[in-house]
């Protein structure tokens, strides 16, 4: 597996159709393996996501079981002759995850959930739409993901009973666009809701995680969902 | 201020509130805070009092009104027919205060004053915002206060809603204008026909108010809370690359 970052020059043309579109990101990021991706099964395969630091610091992540070539990224939203991509393995870090440790981590996914109004109604993929249900959404999936979001000791601010988290839910976008079917040739609309996680979380079963970290979480991975990444937690808290 | 006077203060909130002093014929205009007329004929119709009943001591109640969220106006080209005949009525032009609140204050002798703040709790007719197709949002009495007009509009917490509060967060007390009675034998103030004489049907009577507008500063209940503008987020530092190995 290879963990790989690429920053995008908004300032070029090329940069603005693809952070607009995530179709034209899904196929450049995809045009990035010599060899067509096998998304085939519950295996690891490419996910990618945007990490938007600031308006001028945009940055593309891709998780992948090839080593990529971003060369025709650098050409249409890079800096061709100064700057590139960094590629490293990502497998030896994989492999280090142990029981109990303590990462922060960030995931941008499209928390869904498929309901009926009534019971002769087909069931139908709906979005979460508050940061409430979006982190329910997280926290129902973390113990087969691997992982708990550790709990803060401190009591609620709001006076609520329960449990409060280390996470923060921001940056909801929807994305909505054309698609044409690749069977049928019709041409329907996708409607796909984004969110970013960010937080601390402590590792259960590290087999679990690391099959999240390189499979992804959730729906909508072409489009820049389910990726979700671990840094250093910071040792003061 | 004598022991025998205290202070009703009334919030006045609904979607839509109209209070006109002027107008005449088709064009039913509003003045920008409740007119004493209208408050004062909320308070008559709380007691019961008929329309031709004598108004003389709610008239003589010294009034302010404190604007706390000043609404935007709106124009209804109002087109009717008439329910039996179905003649077309008047076209009218009316106008209202939409999603506005304010404080309006009575200050009177105590017996009166307790007697119309019992009144509005359980008032005979019921309270509308200066037109009776505008009812309010919650009801309008808050409380009786002793120790003077101006004690009472300072010490009333701010009124608006949640999201005018936050929208002036910035501030953490916030300066909000009065209009208020014009004390007798002081500056010549702005004169509005807006002291209720009578409200026969059959002949309706108003005189000339002299008014002054003043500024009270009260808190901000959000006021100095952090922005949750988008502006103003960074998100958290999140380098997953300073951990792997080349």
């Amino acid at each position: 597996m290879f963990l790989t970052r690429f920053r995008i020059n908004t300032a070029r043309i090329g940069a603005r159709r693809l952070l607009t579109s995530p179709q034209s990101l899904h196929a450049a990021v995809m045009a990035s393996f010599a060899e067509r991706p096998d998304h085939q099964g519950g295996g690891p395969r490419v996910l990618w996501r945007l990490d938007h630091q600031s308006r001028s610091e945009v940055l593309l992540y891709i998780v992948s079981p090839d080593r990529p070539d971003l060369t025709h990224l650098v050409e249409q939203a890079g800096w061709p002759t100064t700057g590139g991509w960094q590629t490293k393995p990502y497998a030896p870090f994989l492999s280090r995850l142990a029981i109990d440790d303590t990462w922060t981590f960030r995931l941008t996914a499209n928390p869904v959930h498929s309901i009926r109004r009534h019971a002769a109604e087909p069931t139908k993929r709906t979005a979460h739409v508050t940061p409430r249900h979006q982190l329910d959404w997280l926290l129902k999936r973390q113990t087969d993901a691997g992982f708990t979001v550790v709990e803060r000791s401190e009591p609620r601010p709001d006076g609520l009973d329960g449990a409060w988290h280390e996470v923060v839910v921001r940056n909801r976008s929807d994305l909505a666009f054309g698609k044409r079917n690749e069977t049928d040739d019709r041409s329907h609309k996708v409607k796909v809701t984004r969110v970013t996680f960010d937080g601390r979380l402590r590792v259960v079963d590290p087999d679990a995680l690391r099959r999240t970290l390189t499979a992804g979480l959730g729906k909508a991975k072409a489009y820049g969902c389910g990726l979700m990444t671990l840094a250093p937690a910071e040792q003061t808290r | 201020m004598s022991d025998r006077t205290s202070v009703l203060t009334l919030r006045l909130a609904g979607p839509l509130q109209s209070w006109g002093a002027s107008s005449r014929f088709a064009r039913r205009t509003t003045e920008r805070a409740p007119t004493k007329s209208g408050v004062v004929g909320l308070l008559a119709a709380a007691q019961g009092r008929d329309r031709a009943a004598d108004i003389a001591d709610l008239a003589a109640l010294r009034f302010a009104v404190r604007l706390d969220q000043p609404g935007t106006r709106v124009r209804d080209y109002q087109t009717a027919h008439h329910a039996e005949t179905g003649k077309s009525m008047p076209v009218s032009e009316r106008f209202y205060l939409s999603d506005a609140v304010f404080v309006a204050a009575v200050e009177g002798d105590t017996d009166l004053i307790g007697a119309l703040h019992a009144a509005v709790r359980s008032p005979v007719y019921l309270p509308f915002l200066g037109r009776r197709s505008c009812p309010p949002s919650r009801p309008v009495d808050l409380r009786v206060h002793r120790g003077g007009l101006w004690r009472a509009l300072e010490s009333e917490p701010w009124q608006a809603s949640a999201w005018v509060q936050r929208r002036r967060s910035h501030e953490r007390r916030v300066e909000l204008e009065v209009i208020a009675d014009l004390p007798t034998g002081e500056g010549p103030g702005d004169a509005v026909r807006d002291r209720p004489l009578s409200f026969d049907p059959h002949h309706r009577r108003y005189g000339l108010r002299a008014v002054h507008s003043r500024a009270v500063t009260v808190p901000n209940p959000l006021g100095g809370s952090p922005s949750t503008s988008r502006r103003d987020f960074v998100p958290p530092k999140h380098d997953p690359m300073g951990l792997l190995e080349d």
